[in-house]
């Protein structure tokens, strides 16, 4: 894939104050309040969803669904297919609670089931499409217009990037960039080590800067 | 802190907050670097784009349907096969009853029977074992006889106080060993016992010794 670079420079395009700070690891005590805070919280969503409550299902489809559903949709790149992701994860996750060992924090481990549905998705899709003979576009997915953002262009020309990136490198960058995952809570969603989680962020971005920066003469004749 | 050009991958790659902060600060002056700092923290800026959390009810419903309907499966799953067993006349569920009861009876006693294989060798082998210590035990027991034997006629006439010692450390002892010998006789794969009486036996032969050593 080419340069899907914009044709005005990054300053026009983002405006600098807010969320422009990079996110770097909590401290161990940060760490520890964040932890003992959504204990509680995840250990009753976990211990309502094993009891078979319907309340606790809807608990997390509150707190988590509509960033699952964001995932899946920048995963999958259709909002029915994300759509039926999330319900796919729902019904997963009933059947297979009693397997939850509370190795990792129970959002983390329905997130967990939730990519994996988004691959066997993904999968499938690949093969219906093969069946039908249809691989114009290769593997990626056809984009879909969304809810109108500050920045329309921008939005469209990172979802094209994101498209070139490997399944791996996309991944890590919408959990950590986009759903705001730690590079801990990647590693076990993903089954990878921290290190592996921030070094394939690291080539992400460094890819996705290539494609998106602008050559640096338009750059120069947009900056005017 | 003091960092550079060259720490800047390192850091947007897996800095601290002082490392960013202090590559911030080298940023204010290096253009390489502020550049490639803008560039950096826009691209997460530019992440929030992707990002639409708007509620869907819809949604909800169908999730809650898909597990309602999941679970009455799982339910249906269990009641079916209750259902072909309530299906089945008395009589035949009687006798069916029965002939698992007495398939179970049989399995069990299949399992449990002594067999001529492992388990019987097993109990063959704790057999000849036990077998093994007791002749061992014997044959001990005979050769410290015999020591009392040649120590007897010192230890019965002895007058002095030290032969008076051994004598009665020795019916001490003689005590012992006829009590451990009538516990391990009631329990006689019990290890523990045979080590205390094993104890008591060398205990036996050194002090019988000594009698001997101090006559000669």
């Amino acid at each position: 894939m080419g340069s899907v670079g914009l044709t005005l420079p990054w300053e026009h395009r983002i405006s600098p104050e807010g969320g422009g700070e990079p996110r770097v690891q909590p401290s161990e005590r940060e760490e520890r309040n964040r932890v003992s805070d959504k204990l509680s919280e995840d250990a009753a969503l976990a211990a309502g969803c094993l009891a078979g409550e319907m309340r606790a299902y809807e608990r997390l489809y509150q707190v988590q669904g509509a960033r699952m559903r964001n995932l899946a949709r920048n995963l999958l790149g259709s909002s029915s297919d994300a759509e039926d992701a999330v319900q796919d994860t729902f019904v997963k996750i009933q059947r297979g609670i009693k397997s939850f060992r509370g190795q990792s924090s129970f959002v983390t481990w329905t997130f967990r089931i939730l990519v994996n549905t988004c691959h066997d998705a993904r999968r499938s899709r690949m093969r219906r499409k093969e069946q039908a003979q249809d691989d114009s576009e290769g593997s990626a997915p056809a984009l879909e217009p969304r809810a109108p953002g500050s920045h329309p262009s921008l939005r469209m020309a990172l979802e094209r990037a994101l498209q070139a990136l490997t399944r791996h490198q996309r991944e890590v960058f919408l959990l950590y960039e986009v759903e705001g995952f730690r590079h801990a809570e990647i590693a076990t969603l993903l089954e990878i080590s921290e290190t592996a989680s921030k070094n394939t962020l690291f080539q992400a971005k460094k890819a996705l800067r290539s494609m998106l920066e602008p050559p640096r003469s338009a750059e120069a004749g947009g900056a005017r | 802190m003091n960092v550079g050009c060259a720490d800047r991958e390192r850091i947007l790659r897996d800095g601290t907050a002082e490392e960013w902060a202090a590559l911030e600060a080298h940023a204010e002056n290096c253009r390489e670097c502020r550049e490639e700092l803008r560039a950096w923290k826009a691209l997460s800026v530019a992440a929030a784009e992707l990002r639409d959390y708007r509620e869907d009810s819809a949604l909800w419903a169908k999730i809650a349907e898909s597990l309602r309907e999941n679970e009455q499966r799982a339910a249906r799953g269990f009641r079916d096969r209750l259902a072909i067993w309530r299906g089945i006349p008395v009589g035949w569920q009687t006798a069916l009853a029965g002939a698992l009861a007495l398939v179970l009876a049989i399995a069990g006693i299949y399992v449990l029977r002594p067999q001529p294989g492992d388990s019987g060798s097993d109990k063959l082998l704790r057999n000849s074992a036990l077998a093994e210590v007791e002749r061992t035990e014997r044959d001990y027991m005979k050769a410290i006889d015999k020591l009392a034997a040649d120590a007897r006629p010192d230890l019965d006439s002895a007058t002095s106080p030290l032969m008076a010692s051994y004598r009665e450390k020795l019916m001490v002892l003689d005590s012992a060993i006829d009590e451990l010998r009538e516990e391990a006789g009631r329990n006689p794969s019990n290890a523990h016992l045979r080590y205390e009486l094993l104890a008591m036996y060398q205990e036996k032969q050194q002090t019988l010794r000594e009698v001997l050593e101090t006559k000669r």
